[in-house]
């Protein structure tokens, strides 16, 4: 479904991300896991087409964004890292703009506003100012913006971050069975919530591939272990 | 073509109510009507056209108004990190460029249009004399060239708004490009020959003006603000896809 093959990118002089290669199947929950800085974010920018890579391919479906970016972006779902909404609309409105804006027919449009509200819990909130809600309630917003036209593959950075446990618990009862029909890929540090419904780990270190890791092979014990230490140990060498 | 129409729509329902909107518009109808009623005071005696008038008197505070319309279009949307998700969204660049081009140029059209009140139709009842001289298609003709003036100055500043995340950066800018290059080439061309100061008596773009609102029109400088606008909005929706190289 999803194809990375050989994605490298850089800032300037300074080289964010190195050669990476890795498939993503339709039904899969992939983790990208890693330290502050790993590369972690601008591997789901490249993903969902917001940085251009300076090597290698990305192709969804036999769709490559440099020859069909529409097409491409159509899609995906991205929730980014910052969350950004316009705050000075209601839920509602903010959520019916994003689909006139990504041309969802008239028809439809009530219909995947109710199931996206549901889903991310925001029924009680539809009316409300984007501005008077708490950073937890934006997250649920953007989340469900991101997952609202069922894309193939769901790109999320850090998508626990700011949630309760209720809310965590839910958003990973959405996602697993989201992706029925979509690929998930997300971004975050929150291993322990993302142990109980994530079917593979990518541990990126410095940019590079360091382990894949399936869920499905590992007690979990062991696999929270695993992760938590590689991740700390590339957290302790950068405050080093 | 509904994702223009989308953002056209989005952000002229965000600038209702807006102070960044409110104040520009309120400002450019206390200084076009304190030009209008200087300009009139000034002709006092002499023949001119009404039309004209109020032509010269608003043409050169459109480009300050444009510029601090077209500031926030796209940097507002950077500081807030909104473009990523525009940029990740099934659109194209120039239908996001078009729909924020078009909304400013909105608002600058009502504005226009409010500061014609005053000479259309409230002069007409205070004096008795210039009752007979108000022409609708004179005055449709200097609001047309003022329209085409200003899509220039909103394409310039929708294109400076994709560069900075600064608004106030944008702004600075659009009105160095809008106001002061035309005032650099202008006074450049007067040093270089100094001849040409009769012919050049106003700035070229006064005299668009004072041309369309007496009936002389030329094809020359349809297309000439034409061209500009189109080049700038191409610039624009190139520099937003260039984003994605940075």
């Amino acid at each position: 479904m999803l194809n990375i093959d050989h994605i490298s990118f850089s800032y300037g002089n300074k080289q964010v991300l190195k050669d990476i290669t890795f498939d993503v199947a339709p039904g899969e929950i992939v983790a990208i896991v890693g330290a502050n800085g790993a590369g972690k974010t601008t591997l789901l920018r490249i993903l969902s087409f917001v940085l251009m890579q300076d090597a290698g391919n990305v192709v969804l479906d036999g769709v490559d964004p440099l020859q069909l970016p529409v097409k491409y972006r159509k899609w995906i779902g991205y929730l980014s890292e910052r969350c950004p909404l316009y705050e000075e609309m209601t839920v509602e409105q903010f959520l019916r703009y994003r689909l006139r804006l990504k041309g969802e027919r008239a028809l439809r449009e009530r219909r995947r506003l109710t199931v996206a509200l549901e889903l991310c819990d925001l029924e009680d909130v539809k009316k409300s100012e984007i501005k008077l809600l708490s950073q937890g309630f934006k997250k649920r917003i953007g989340l469900a913006d991101a997952v609202m036209l069922h894309p193939r593959l769901i790109l999320l950075d850090d998508p626990l971050a700011s949630l309760d446990i209720g809310h965590r618990k839910q958003i990973g009862t959405a996602l697993t069975s989201l992706s029925a029909h979509s690929a998930v890929i997300l971004a975050g540090h929150e291993i322990s919530e993302m142990l109980d419904w994530c079917t593979r780990f990518i541990v990126l270190k410095d940019g590079e591939i360091e382990a894949f890791y399936r869920t499905g092979e590992f007690d979990r014990a062991e696999l929270k272990h695993i992760l938590t230490s590689a991740v700390s140990a590339r957290d302790e060498e950068g405050e080093l | 073509m509904r994702a223009l129409q989308q953002t056209w729509f989005r952000e002229l329902w965000s600038f209702r109510g807006s102070f960044y909107s409110g104040t520009p518009v309120a400002a450019f109808l206390a200084v076009s009507g304190w030009s209008f009623v200087m300009l009139l005071r000034r002709d006092e005696g002499g023949i001119s056209q009404l039309q004209s008038v109020w032509g010269c008197a608003v043409a050169p505070w459109l480009p300050i108004l444009c510029s601090l319309l077209t500031m926030r279009l796209f940097a507002v949307e950077r500081s807030s990190g909104m473009i990523e998700l525009l940029m990740a969204s099934p659109v194209r660049e120039r239908d996001l460029v078009l729909g924020k081009f078009l909304s400013s140029l909105t608002l600058v059209a009502l504005a226009l249009f409010c500061s014609m009140i005053f000479p259309v139709f409230i002069l007409p009842r205070i004096s008795e004399p210039l009752r007979e001289c108000i022409q609708p298609v004179a005055f449709m003709a200097t609001f047309g060239i003022l329209l085409l003036q200003s899509c220039a100055w909103c394409a310039a500043g929708t294109m400076i708004s994709v560069l900075y995340s600064n608004q106030a950066a944008a702004a600075v800018t659009s009105l160095i490009l809008c106001s002061g290059m035309p005032i650099v080439v202008y006074f450049g061309i007067l040093v270089w020959i100094p001849s040409v100061r009769t012919e050049m008596a106003w700035m070229p773009l006064l005299v668009h003006v004072v041309d369309f609102s007496t009936g002389l029109f030329s094809s020359g400088v349809f297309v000439f603000y034409s061209v500009l606008s189109v080049f700038f909005l191409f610039a624009c929706s190139k520099a937003l896809a260039l984003l994605r190289l940075r």
